[in-house]
């Protein structure tokens, strides 16, 4: 069993654009300075935007876990929201429900979901329509020589 | 750990403890302790920031004095490029080589074509790189420091050619050296630079390896000397013909001026950035993949590019505009420059000497368990402080101080709000002699 060993939790608001992005830029400075090497910070970095994105476009509200094991860095994300009804075709690169407003602003060119799981290790993604999604990823850590 | 060099020294006896530096340092890397500014070496990446703002002029640039290189059989003047928009209309380009020459330089190397040979090697990087985007310019030392401090992820992402000034150091060095008879060691090439990030790009690469020149002095360092050749010699009338002698082609200044790879990499999506929390910003968002779509990123620390560097002396916006209107003197092509660049860059390596890599700079004690056992007292001991950012304590705001204490190289009271010591501590040094009547009154 992984023991835990550091979690921090944020809340995410829905349409919140302006401050999108600063939950990850707080734990990109938690991952430097506790010293992990370059490519694993950027790959949690990508995962923990892109899942935080997710909620701040589709989601009322939502809740952004950051948990280190000594076995894994995971970004938990659950929100209230409408769900993924088929989160096969969410899988899908380009596939996107965004609003043209959207995607003025640049995002939601349906690479969310393929990012996180091209930049992760393992994610696993629940959802139940009207209620919310659950979406939990991460990164394996080789165990410190 | 590893001692950096820097561009700059602190005079401990002319620093006032104003803290003005500290809170300006935007890698946090300055700390005020009993009065003094210290610097914690690994974090700088000589932005020069600290330089701007120092009121007394206790951190001041460590450039070469002419002096120290008199030792060399040749001295020859590399200078940027800045360094001909900074006088009056009457000094002339003729006029800044002689300067040059009457303050011990045996000659002025001017790089317009070694500009054109790094426009072409990146045009060619930039074609075949099938790397992560965006790719970044490499010509501000800054910017790599930061990249390396504070962007590890982002090295590769760095454009890795010699800049014009390294190509220049080499060529000539090799030219002289066959036209003397006289071995390439006993050749200085000194670069007339705009900033002392340069300076220590010279002294320390980014890469580890050694430089093609052998120090900098900077633009103030030789203003007053070539104004005064300037004013002593006779006006000719071949000036004109002479600078575009001198100076080849408008292309000269494109490299220190923001937008100035426009004209090169037309066709690509490209982005000019100048000013350093213009930059950080632009990097937190490509680090998030916030910002994409992008091939190239030129960035200059400097807000407005090399022509804002610490070490010029005219105004930014003036000396923008005499170098356009030089510009507009200039050719726009020149075939024998053509030729020139067209023979040069045959079969030649533009690939910087090695890599860049990230630079570790904290927390790298322990292992995983201890750091995050640091990060948590940090952050317990955090929610014990202020929150002011005041700086008091002399540490830039309430989060460093508290990574400080954790990491032991600092104590909850140096807070002036949890220590009545901490606050007669600073009366003490801030005001001497002055406390009893100020506290009475």
């Amino acid at each position: 069993m992984a023991e835990e060993l550091f979690r921090k939790s944020f809340s995410i608001l829905s349409c919140n654009f302006d401050k999108a992005g600063e939950n990850t830029t707080e734990i990109k400075a938690l991952l430097k300075s506790l010293d992990f090497n370059p490519d694993i910070i950027r790959r949690v970095v990508v995962v923990a935007f892109e899942a935080e994105m997710n909620v701040v476009m589709y989601a009322n509200r939502g809740r952004m876990d950051f948990v280190i094991t000594d076995e894994e860095i995971r970004i938990d994300i659950t929100d209230e929201g409408p769900g993924i009804p088929d989160i096969k075709q969410a899988m899908q690169e380009g596939y996107s429900t965004a609003t043209d407003e959207m995607r003025e602003m640049g995002f939601g060119f349906g690479m969310g979901l393929p990012n996180i799981k091209k930049h992760s290790d393992f994610l696993e993604i629940k959802s139940d329509v009207g209620k919310g999604t659950t979406v939990m990823a991460g990164i394996r850590l080789v165990p410190d020589a | 750990m590893r001692k950096w060099i820097h561009g700059f020294k602190i005079d401990a006896d002319r620093c006032i403890g104003c803290l003005a530096c500290m809170r300006t340092c935007p890698t946090q890397a300055v700390r005020v302790r009993d009065g003094r500014a210290g610097l914690l070496s690994e974090l700088c990446i000589d932005c020069g920031s600290c330089l701007k703002v120092c009121p007394t002029g206790a951190i001041y640039a460590t450039t070469r004095s002419l002096d120290e290189v008199s030792k060399f059989k040749f001295k020859v003047a590399v200078p940027s490029p800045v360094l001909f928009g900074q006088f009056p209309a009457n000094v002339t380009p003729g006029h800044i080589v002689e300067g040059l020459k009457s303050m011990g330089f045996d000659a002025v190397w001017i790089f317009t074509a070694e500009i054109e040979l790094a426009n072409r090697a990146i045009r060619e990087y930039v074609q075949s790189w099938k790397g992560k985007l965006p790719l970044i310019t490499s010509s501000c030392p800054v910017i790599v420091r930061l990249v390396q401090v504070a962007y590890p992820g982002m090295v590769d992402q760095l454009i890795h050619l010699e800049t014009p000034r390294e190509l220049a150091g080499r060529e000539l060095k090799r030219k002289y050296s066959e036209e003397l008879g006289i071995s390439k060691d006993e050749i200085a090439a000194i670069y007339v630079t705009s900033c002392q990030a340069k300076t220590i790009s010279i002294i320390e690469p980014a890469e580890g390896v050694k430089s093609d020149l052998d120090g900098a002095t900077g633009i103030a360092d030789v203003y007053n000397g070539i104004l005064a050749s300037a004013q002593s010699r006779k006006e000719t009338n071949d000036q004109k013909a002479l600078t575009a002698k001198l100076l080849r082609s408008e292309s000269l200044f494109e490299w220190d001026m923001s937008e100035g790879q426009h004209r090169n990499l037309h066709g690509y999506r490209y982005m000019s950035l100048t000013g350093l929390s213009n930059i950080i910003r632009v990097f937190d968002d490509i680090e998030k993949g916030k910002l994409r779509n992008i091939d190239f990123l030129e960035c200059y620390a400097c807000w407005g590019g090399c022509l804002n560097g610490n070490l010029t002396v005219d105004n930014l916006y003036i000396s923008h505009a005499k170098l356009k209107r030089l510009m507009s003197e200039l050719p726009k092509d020149d075939p024998e420059l053509a030729a020139e660049v067209e023979r040069r860059f045959e079969g030649k390596e533009f690939y910087a000497k090695a890599p860049i890599l990230p630079r570790s700079v904290e927390g790298g004690m322990g292992g995983l368990k201890e750091r995050i056992k640091r990060i948590m007292e940090a952050e317990a001991v955090l929610a014990d402080l202020p929150g002011l950012d005041c700086g008091l304590c002399g540490a830039p705001d309430c989060t460093t101080q508290a990574k400080d204490i954790a990491a032991g190289d600092a104590r909850k009271c140096d807070c002036v709000f949890l220590s009545e010591d901490r606050m007669n501590h600073l009366r003490r040094i801030y005001l001497k002699g002055k406390q009893d009547s100020n506290l009475n009154s």
